[in-house]
């Protein structure tokens, strides 16, 4: 199967039974998405498949051919973190990091479709997500910060 | 052990039209699942709850996904049609509110922007929050084999727990929804123990037609989620406020026949008289509501 | 107070995590993001009975399976017990003859991938003789009850009792006195990374385990033991950890010891992966109490002897469940005074999965107990809740009756901040029906003298390019020890807090550590890394002062560059200076510091001693809605005030604080595994309900704020912050319940069944005229 990551084609030989997670982490390396309940309840595997916010451990992998798909790999350019990750990372937005990943990339998402989130708003798009670390709080500011920031840039 | 496992080994047959999805369902019917968004049929596969010999996904299936007006002002949505467009459609959120209400409360953003109309329907699950607001609603849902296609209310679709009426080589293709009459409205209320995500624990679908000359029920639908082995009607509590005027003793009366209509089971997560307590207020609450939805209502909404 | 931020260029300002752009770019490696070369799959056969002789296992079907490379059982082990404390070691690696609680490991397996792992374990054979099994804690403890161990007669797995003052004379003479019962529930740890390692027995003999640990030094030490082998054979290597919050991250687990052992077998590298719903069947969790507390007080609502009787659910084995007793009745003696004082603990096994530490660590249960029963007491004497608490506070200078010795404790600000910032007075007895807001208090300690080590080491070496290399054996686990430990670092040596390098944790090359737990590390090892700091400074001052030709004592450290005080023309970088001693002179910096509290004792046996060298005082306020027809709880306010000393890291703290507060807000309404003969019913976050962003106030409504003091024991006058704040929190919820509908819940979690059922129960005794007493459930 190809699949079209990051921008990038991937030509791989997997069984139809993999996941999009299986093949990201297992047989790409990619292993920003994450491996944790593996119900759709915690949000940790998250990609973008065509823009959209998916839980990739529901997802076969052999569905994935012909969509866009972004991993977290794929937010910074060059290196240099896109202002999601920065304002998750000036706000304290990040304790062990694990959630991390799928919360930024939800956040990429929401603001994509909705630049200027409300508060609850924002709580709504990442419900999706199970943090243990934060309680929420510094995550919700650093997607208002990003949000903010990212308006007064006019856009991404 | 019911541990969560790897997924078991399958045949994967993409097909690119309902022809091609009948065309394998007819020669492995048995064997198969179709595969919509996979949410449900992946974790019961994980489960090894079900381990079909081929999985027939239907994600390429263009046709079979998408919302559509009828000439008769209804509504014709594609069986995979994902929760996300469904609550994206200004139709629906307009003319069919109680349904986008039943969807919004179903996991969250990444779990719609996967999970169907049909699969919620097709999976049979009591919990199931779409099936009551499909009946309430008067919605029909449309099975097509090789043979031919059957169109039946999504009130006959649930003959037992766990099942629905669908041989092995039908599909689902359309749940259509009739033309909405002026002051109507919906309300679709689930019980939750978090804000969020949750699994509905007891769900209450009414669907109200208001007379507003005479100032009664026109018509009322109620429906009800986990409440029962399989999705239901509240018929005989419908049947109290036809043409009744709304008042508390007529809400406290159809609550109550709700509760008899009503048989849910005791589970760990909840017992059968605490779902009898919840449907108690979730009835009247959403009677209520779906009534103030009914008299905004000026005239046919286009 | 004056303004001791300014006084510091690094401590005290908000600093993001040091490791905060490695995670979000998805590039932090936990275990399961590991590969090695070669690399083979394992997986763990549990037992799908509570209680059961092992007969008889085959296993050679699953050998025989195309790509299983080796099949091991408990007889591959030593069948040396291990585990945290000498006299109450009972672990095996894989159960030998008896299996004691469902889901416990019998066996193992490595295939060339998981998927084969996986069907290997459906062709292990185990023939089973199941045994009459126990799970209820009052029930075993009947005469005839099942044994879940031979030697524990009763199935008391640990029993204490403590006795300070004169209880009996206290309690005869009081004014008032009042009894309860609590009940607190099973609750789990809940991160989001599953426990994960990577074993690897090479040809030297070498074992060495990657994992996800908390505590590293703890699993090279019960690896070694349990394996039969000397630790220096053994390394742990530490890697980023996803959450730990103590329990199977904070010791050896089953798959530490059959990932090498799989490993020795195949002469390959071995990683095993729990699913979720493996972490949340095994043990590790806390542990259900019941708690009766007897308080006597005079009429001025002052305590003047407390009775304790908790009678803990130890599950099948012991873990650290020895100490949480003895930490249960310790914690009694703080936030307030309490004179005379009798606790009486059992710890009690059944055939359930066992339990252990968890955060907050017993105080979580005690604190419920005991100010709910506080409210009651206040209502009953006719006191205002806060007056009531006031009165009762621990003042600095205290010693409690079972010995500590209370410095800092700013608790009477701590309520007066939290009574401001709420409105408490506006709202409290004064919201509409159904609205209602609760008090509660709580605290911590900061780190602990324990039995064994205690101790902190730091190690600094100083680079030629300037970068100060930080090795600990304190892990961070996401609280941001790496990012305070550097600032601490940092501050001393005068440079930025990225200049320096912070390691995780490996056995070959960091010093030995108790590791991350019980809030020590702030204190135990940023004590040890101010020493190690200072002592790397001095050494440099030593090598600039001869190149400058000054006094090393009138040298200062700032910006990066050394500056005479007195002339601040003579100055050199902090980097020349390194290079000049390495290069010129042949002084090379390195230093090393040590912590570990003085050396006085804790008696644990009788209670008696200072555990800790610093206590943390905490109050909280929170509001509920309570929905009158489906008695769903939505928590709409929280505000909270801690006495964390000198917050090292503002940013930090506020997470710490913040992340307690929600997880507590978990256990007292959503929380429970649901276990029916021993079966847990609830095994995924889809059933095992944790807080979600819908589920905390709004950023206006959710509040917290830092009473700042100067605790001179810490370093720059910095004490725990991240399990204190949670202590108060499910009785501040109780108590808002008890405000919003009139009715106590007196057992967790306080669910929307549960509250209805109180509801119907206080309804039906206020027709029947009874009394109302502390509902059955």
């Amino acid at each position: 199967m190809t699949l079209r990551i990051n921008g990038v084609d991937h030509e791989l030989l997997a069984p139809p039974w993999r996941t999009l997670l299986e093949v990201l982490r297992e047989h790409l390396g990619l292993t920003g998405a994450k491996r944790s309940c593996q119900e759709g309840q915690c949000g940790t595997c998250t990609v973008l498949v065509d823009g959209k916010a998916i839980n990739s451990c529901l997802y076969l992998a052999v569905e994935a051919q012909g969509k866009q798909i972004q991993t977290i790999e794929g937010i910074a350019q060059d290196g240099v973190l896109d202002q999601i990750q920065k304002s998750f990372v000036q706000k304290g937005g990040i304790q062990c990091g694990f959630c991390t990943p799928g919360f930024v990339l939800a956040t990429k998402s929401l603001l994509n479709t909705n630049p200027d989130p409300s508060e609850d708003e924002i709580r709504e798009a990442i419900v999706g997500h199970l943090c243990r670390c934060t309680g929420y709080v510094q995550i919700v500011e650093a997607i208002q910060d990003a949000a903010s920031q990212m308006t007064r840039e006019g856009g991404n | 052990m019911g541990y969560l496992r790897r997924l078991p080994r399958f045949e994967y047959l993409a097909p690119h039209s309902t022809a091609e999805v009948c065309a394998a369902l007819a020669e492995r019917g048995n064997e198969a699942q179709l595969l919509a968004g996979g949410t449900d049929l992946l974790l019961q596969m994980r489960r090894r709850e079900i381990s079909p010999r081929y999985v027939v996904g239907l994600k390429g299936v263009a046709e079979l996904s998408g919302i559509r007006p009828r000439a008769d002002g209804g509504l014709a949505i594609g069986s995979t049609t994902t929760m996300h467009s469904l609550l994206s459609s200004p139709v629906v959120r307009e003319k069919y509110a109680v349904l986008a209400e039943a969807a919004s409360g179903i996991g969250g953003p990444e779990l719609r922007n996967v999970a169907t109309v049909g699969g919620n329907l097709a999976g049979a699950l009591p919990c199931a929050d779409l099936p009551p607001a499909l009946m309430t609603l008067g919605a029909t849902v449309t099975l097509q084999s090789s043979s031919g296609e059957r169109t039946l209310p999504v009130d006959e679709l649930f003959p037992q727990f766990g099942t629905t009426v669908a041989r092995p080589d039908e599909v689902l293709t359309t749940i259509t929804l009739p033309s909405v009459p002026s002051f109507s409205g919906g309300a679709y209320l689930k019980f939750h123990d978090r804000q969020s995500m949750d699994m509905t624990t007891v769900g209450v679908s009414a669907f109200v037609t208001w007379d507003e000359g005479s100032q009664v029920f026109r018509d009322i639908k109620i429906a009800l989620a986990s409440s029962a082995p399989v999705p239901i009607r509240a018929r005989k509590a419908e049947a109290i406020l036809r043409g009744r005027a709304f008042a508390e003793d007529a809400l406290d009366e159809a609550a109550l026949v709700v509760c008899e209509e009503a048989d849910p089971r005791t589970s760990w997560r909840a017992t059968r008289e605490f779902r009898f307590d919840l449907l108690k207020g979730l009835t009247k609450r959403a009677i209520r509501r779906a009534r103030e939805q009914a008299s905004h209502t000026i005239g046919d909404v286009s | 107070m004056h303004n001791l931020r300014n006084e510091y260029d690094v401590v005290g300002r908000p600093t993001p995590k040091k490791d905060g752009a490695l995670k979000a770019l998805g590039s932090a490696q936990y275990a399961d993001d590991l590969s090695m070369p070669g690399m083979l799959y394992g997986k763990l056969l549990r037992n799908p009975h509570p209680h059961a002789r092992i007969v008889r296992i085959d296993v050679s079907r699953a050998a025989a399976l195309p790509g299983v490379r080796a099949v091991i059982t408990g007889k591959d082990f030593p069948g040396v017990k291990y585990g945290n404390m000498p006299q109450t070691r009972d672990y095996l690696p894989l159960a030998v003859d008896t299996v004691r609680y469902i889901g416990e490991e019998v066996a193992a397996v490595a295939a060339v991938d998981e998927d084969t792992a996986e069907d290997a374990l459906d062709l292990i054979e185990v023939e089973y003789e199941p045994l009459p099994a126990v799970f209820d804690p009052e029930e075993a403890m009947r005469p005839g009850a099942p044994l879940v161990h031979e030697k524990a007669a009763g199935n008391v797995s640990a029993e204490l009792a403590f006795e300070f003052g004169e209880v009996d004379k206290a309690f005869s003479g009081a004014y008032y006195v009042r009894e309860d019962r609590y009940e607190t529930q099973p609750v789990k740890q809940g991160m989001l990374e599953p426990h994960a390692c990577i074993g690897l027995w090479d040809s030297t003999g070498k074992i060495s385990l990657w994992s996800c640990k908390m505590s590293p030094y703890v699993v090279w030490r019960q690896l070694a033991m349990g394996l039969g082998v000397d630790v220096g054979r053994v390394r742990v290597v530490q890697t980023v950890v996803g959450g730990g919050f103590s329990g199977g991250k904070q010791e050896a687990m089953p798959m530490d010891f059959c990932a090498v052992m799989l490993s020795k077998k195949t002469g390959r590298p071995v990683k095993i992966v729990h699913t979720m719903d493996e972490v949340l069947t095994i043990g590790h969790m806390r542990h259900p109490m019941t708690v009766w507390l007897r308080t006597a007080t005079d009429k001025d609502g002052r305590i003047l002897a407390q009775h304790c009787k908790l009678t803990a659910n130890g599950g099948a084995y012991s873990s650290i469940g020895g100490f949480s007793m003895y930490l249960a009745g310790a914690m009694l003696n703080i936030p307030y005074r309490i004179p005379n004082i009798r606790y009486e603990a059992k710890r009690i096994y059944t055939n359930n999965g066992f339990c252990g530490a968890l955060r907050g660590h017993t105080n979580t249960q005690i604190c419920f107990a005991r100010d709910s029963q506080l409210e009651l007491i206040a209502a009953d004497l006719g006191l205002d809740p806060i007056e009531i608490r006031h009165r009762n506070a621990l003042q600095p200078g205290d010693v409690t009756a079972n010995g500590f010795r209370i410095g800092t404790f700013a608790f009477d600000e701590c309520i007066d901040r939290v009574v401001q910032l709420s409105g408490f007075r506006n709202k409290a007895g004064k919201l509409p029906k159904y609205r209602g807001i609760g008090f509660g208090c709580g605290s911590h300690i900061s780190g602990a003298r324990l039995m064994g080590h205690s101790a902190s080491v730091a190690q600094i070496r100083v680079q030629e390019d300037g970068t100060i290399h930080l090795t600990t054996g304190s892990t961070d686990v996401g609280q941001g020890a790496d990012t305070v430990l550097s600032m601490i670092a940092a501050e001393v040596l005068g440079v930025g807090v990225d200049d320096v390098r912070f390691a995780l944790v490996d056995s070959d090359s960091t010093p030995v550590d108790p590791g991350t737990f019980g809030s020590r590390v702030t204190f135990f090892t940023g004590n040890a890394v101010k020493r190690a700091a200072e002592d790397a400074r001095r050494q440099i001052a030593e090598i600039a002062a001869a190149r400058m030709k000054v006094n090393p004592d009138d040298l200062v450290f700032r910006n990066r560059e050394i500056i005479n005080r007195y002339d601040d023309r003579q100055r050199m970088s902090l980097k020349e200076a390194v290079r000049w001693g390495a290069f010129q002179t042949g002084q090379m910096v390195i230093s090393h510091g040590t912590y570990a509290a003085g050396d006085e004792k804790i008696d644990f046996r009788t209670g008696q001693g200072n555990l800790s060298p610093a206590y943390n005082p905490s109050a909280c306020a929170v509001e509920v809605e309570v929905d009158p027809e489906t008695w769903q709880v939505k928590v709409v306010g929280f505000w909270g005030a801690d006495d964390s000393g000198f917050p090292l890291n503002p940013l930090a703290v506020k997470g710490q604080v913040i992340g307690a507060t929600v997880m507590s807000f978990g256990h007292a309404l959503y929380e429970t595994l649901v276990r029916i003969d021993g079966q847990v019913m609830n095994p995924s976050f889809r059933d095992y309900k944790m807080p979600l962003a819908t589920d905390v106030p709004k950023l206006a409504e959710f509040q917290h704020s830092n009473v700042i003091t100067w605790e001179p024991e810490g370093p720059f006058g910095a004490k725990e912050a991240g399990q204190g704040a949670g202590t108060g929190v499910i009785a501040a919820l109780a108590n808002a319940i008890y405000d919003a509908t009139g009715v106590r819940m007196t057992s967790l979690p306080m669910t929307p069944e549960r509250i209805r059922s109180a509801l119907k129960q206080m309804k039906e005794e206020q027709r029947a005229g009874t009394k109302i007493v502390a509902p059955a459930e």
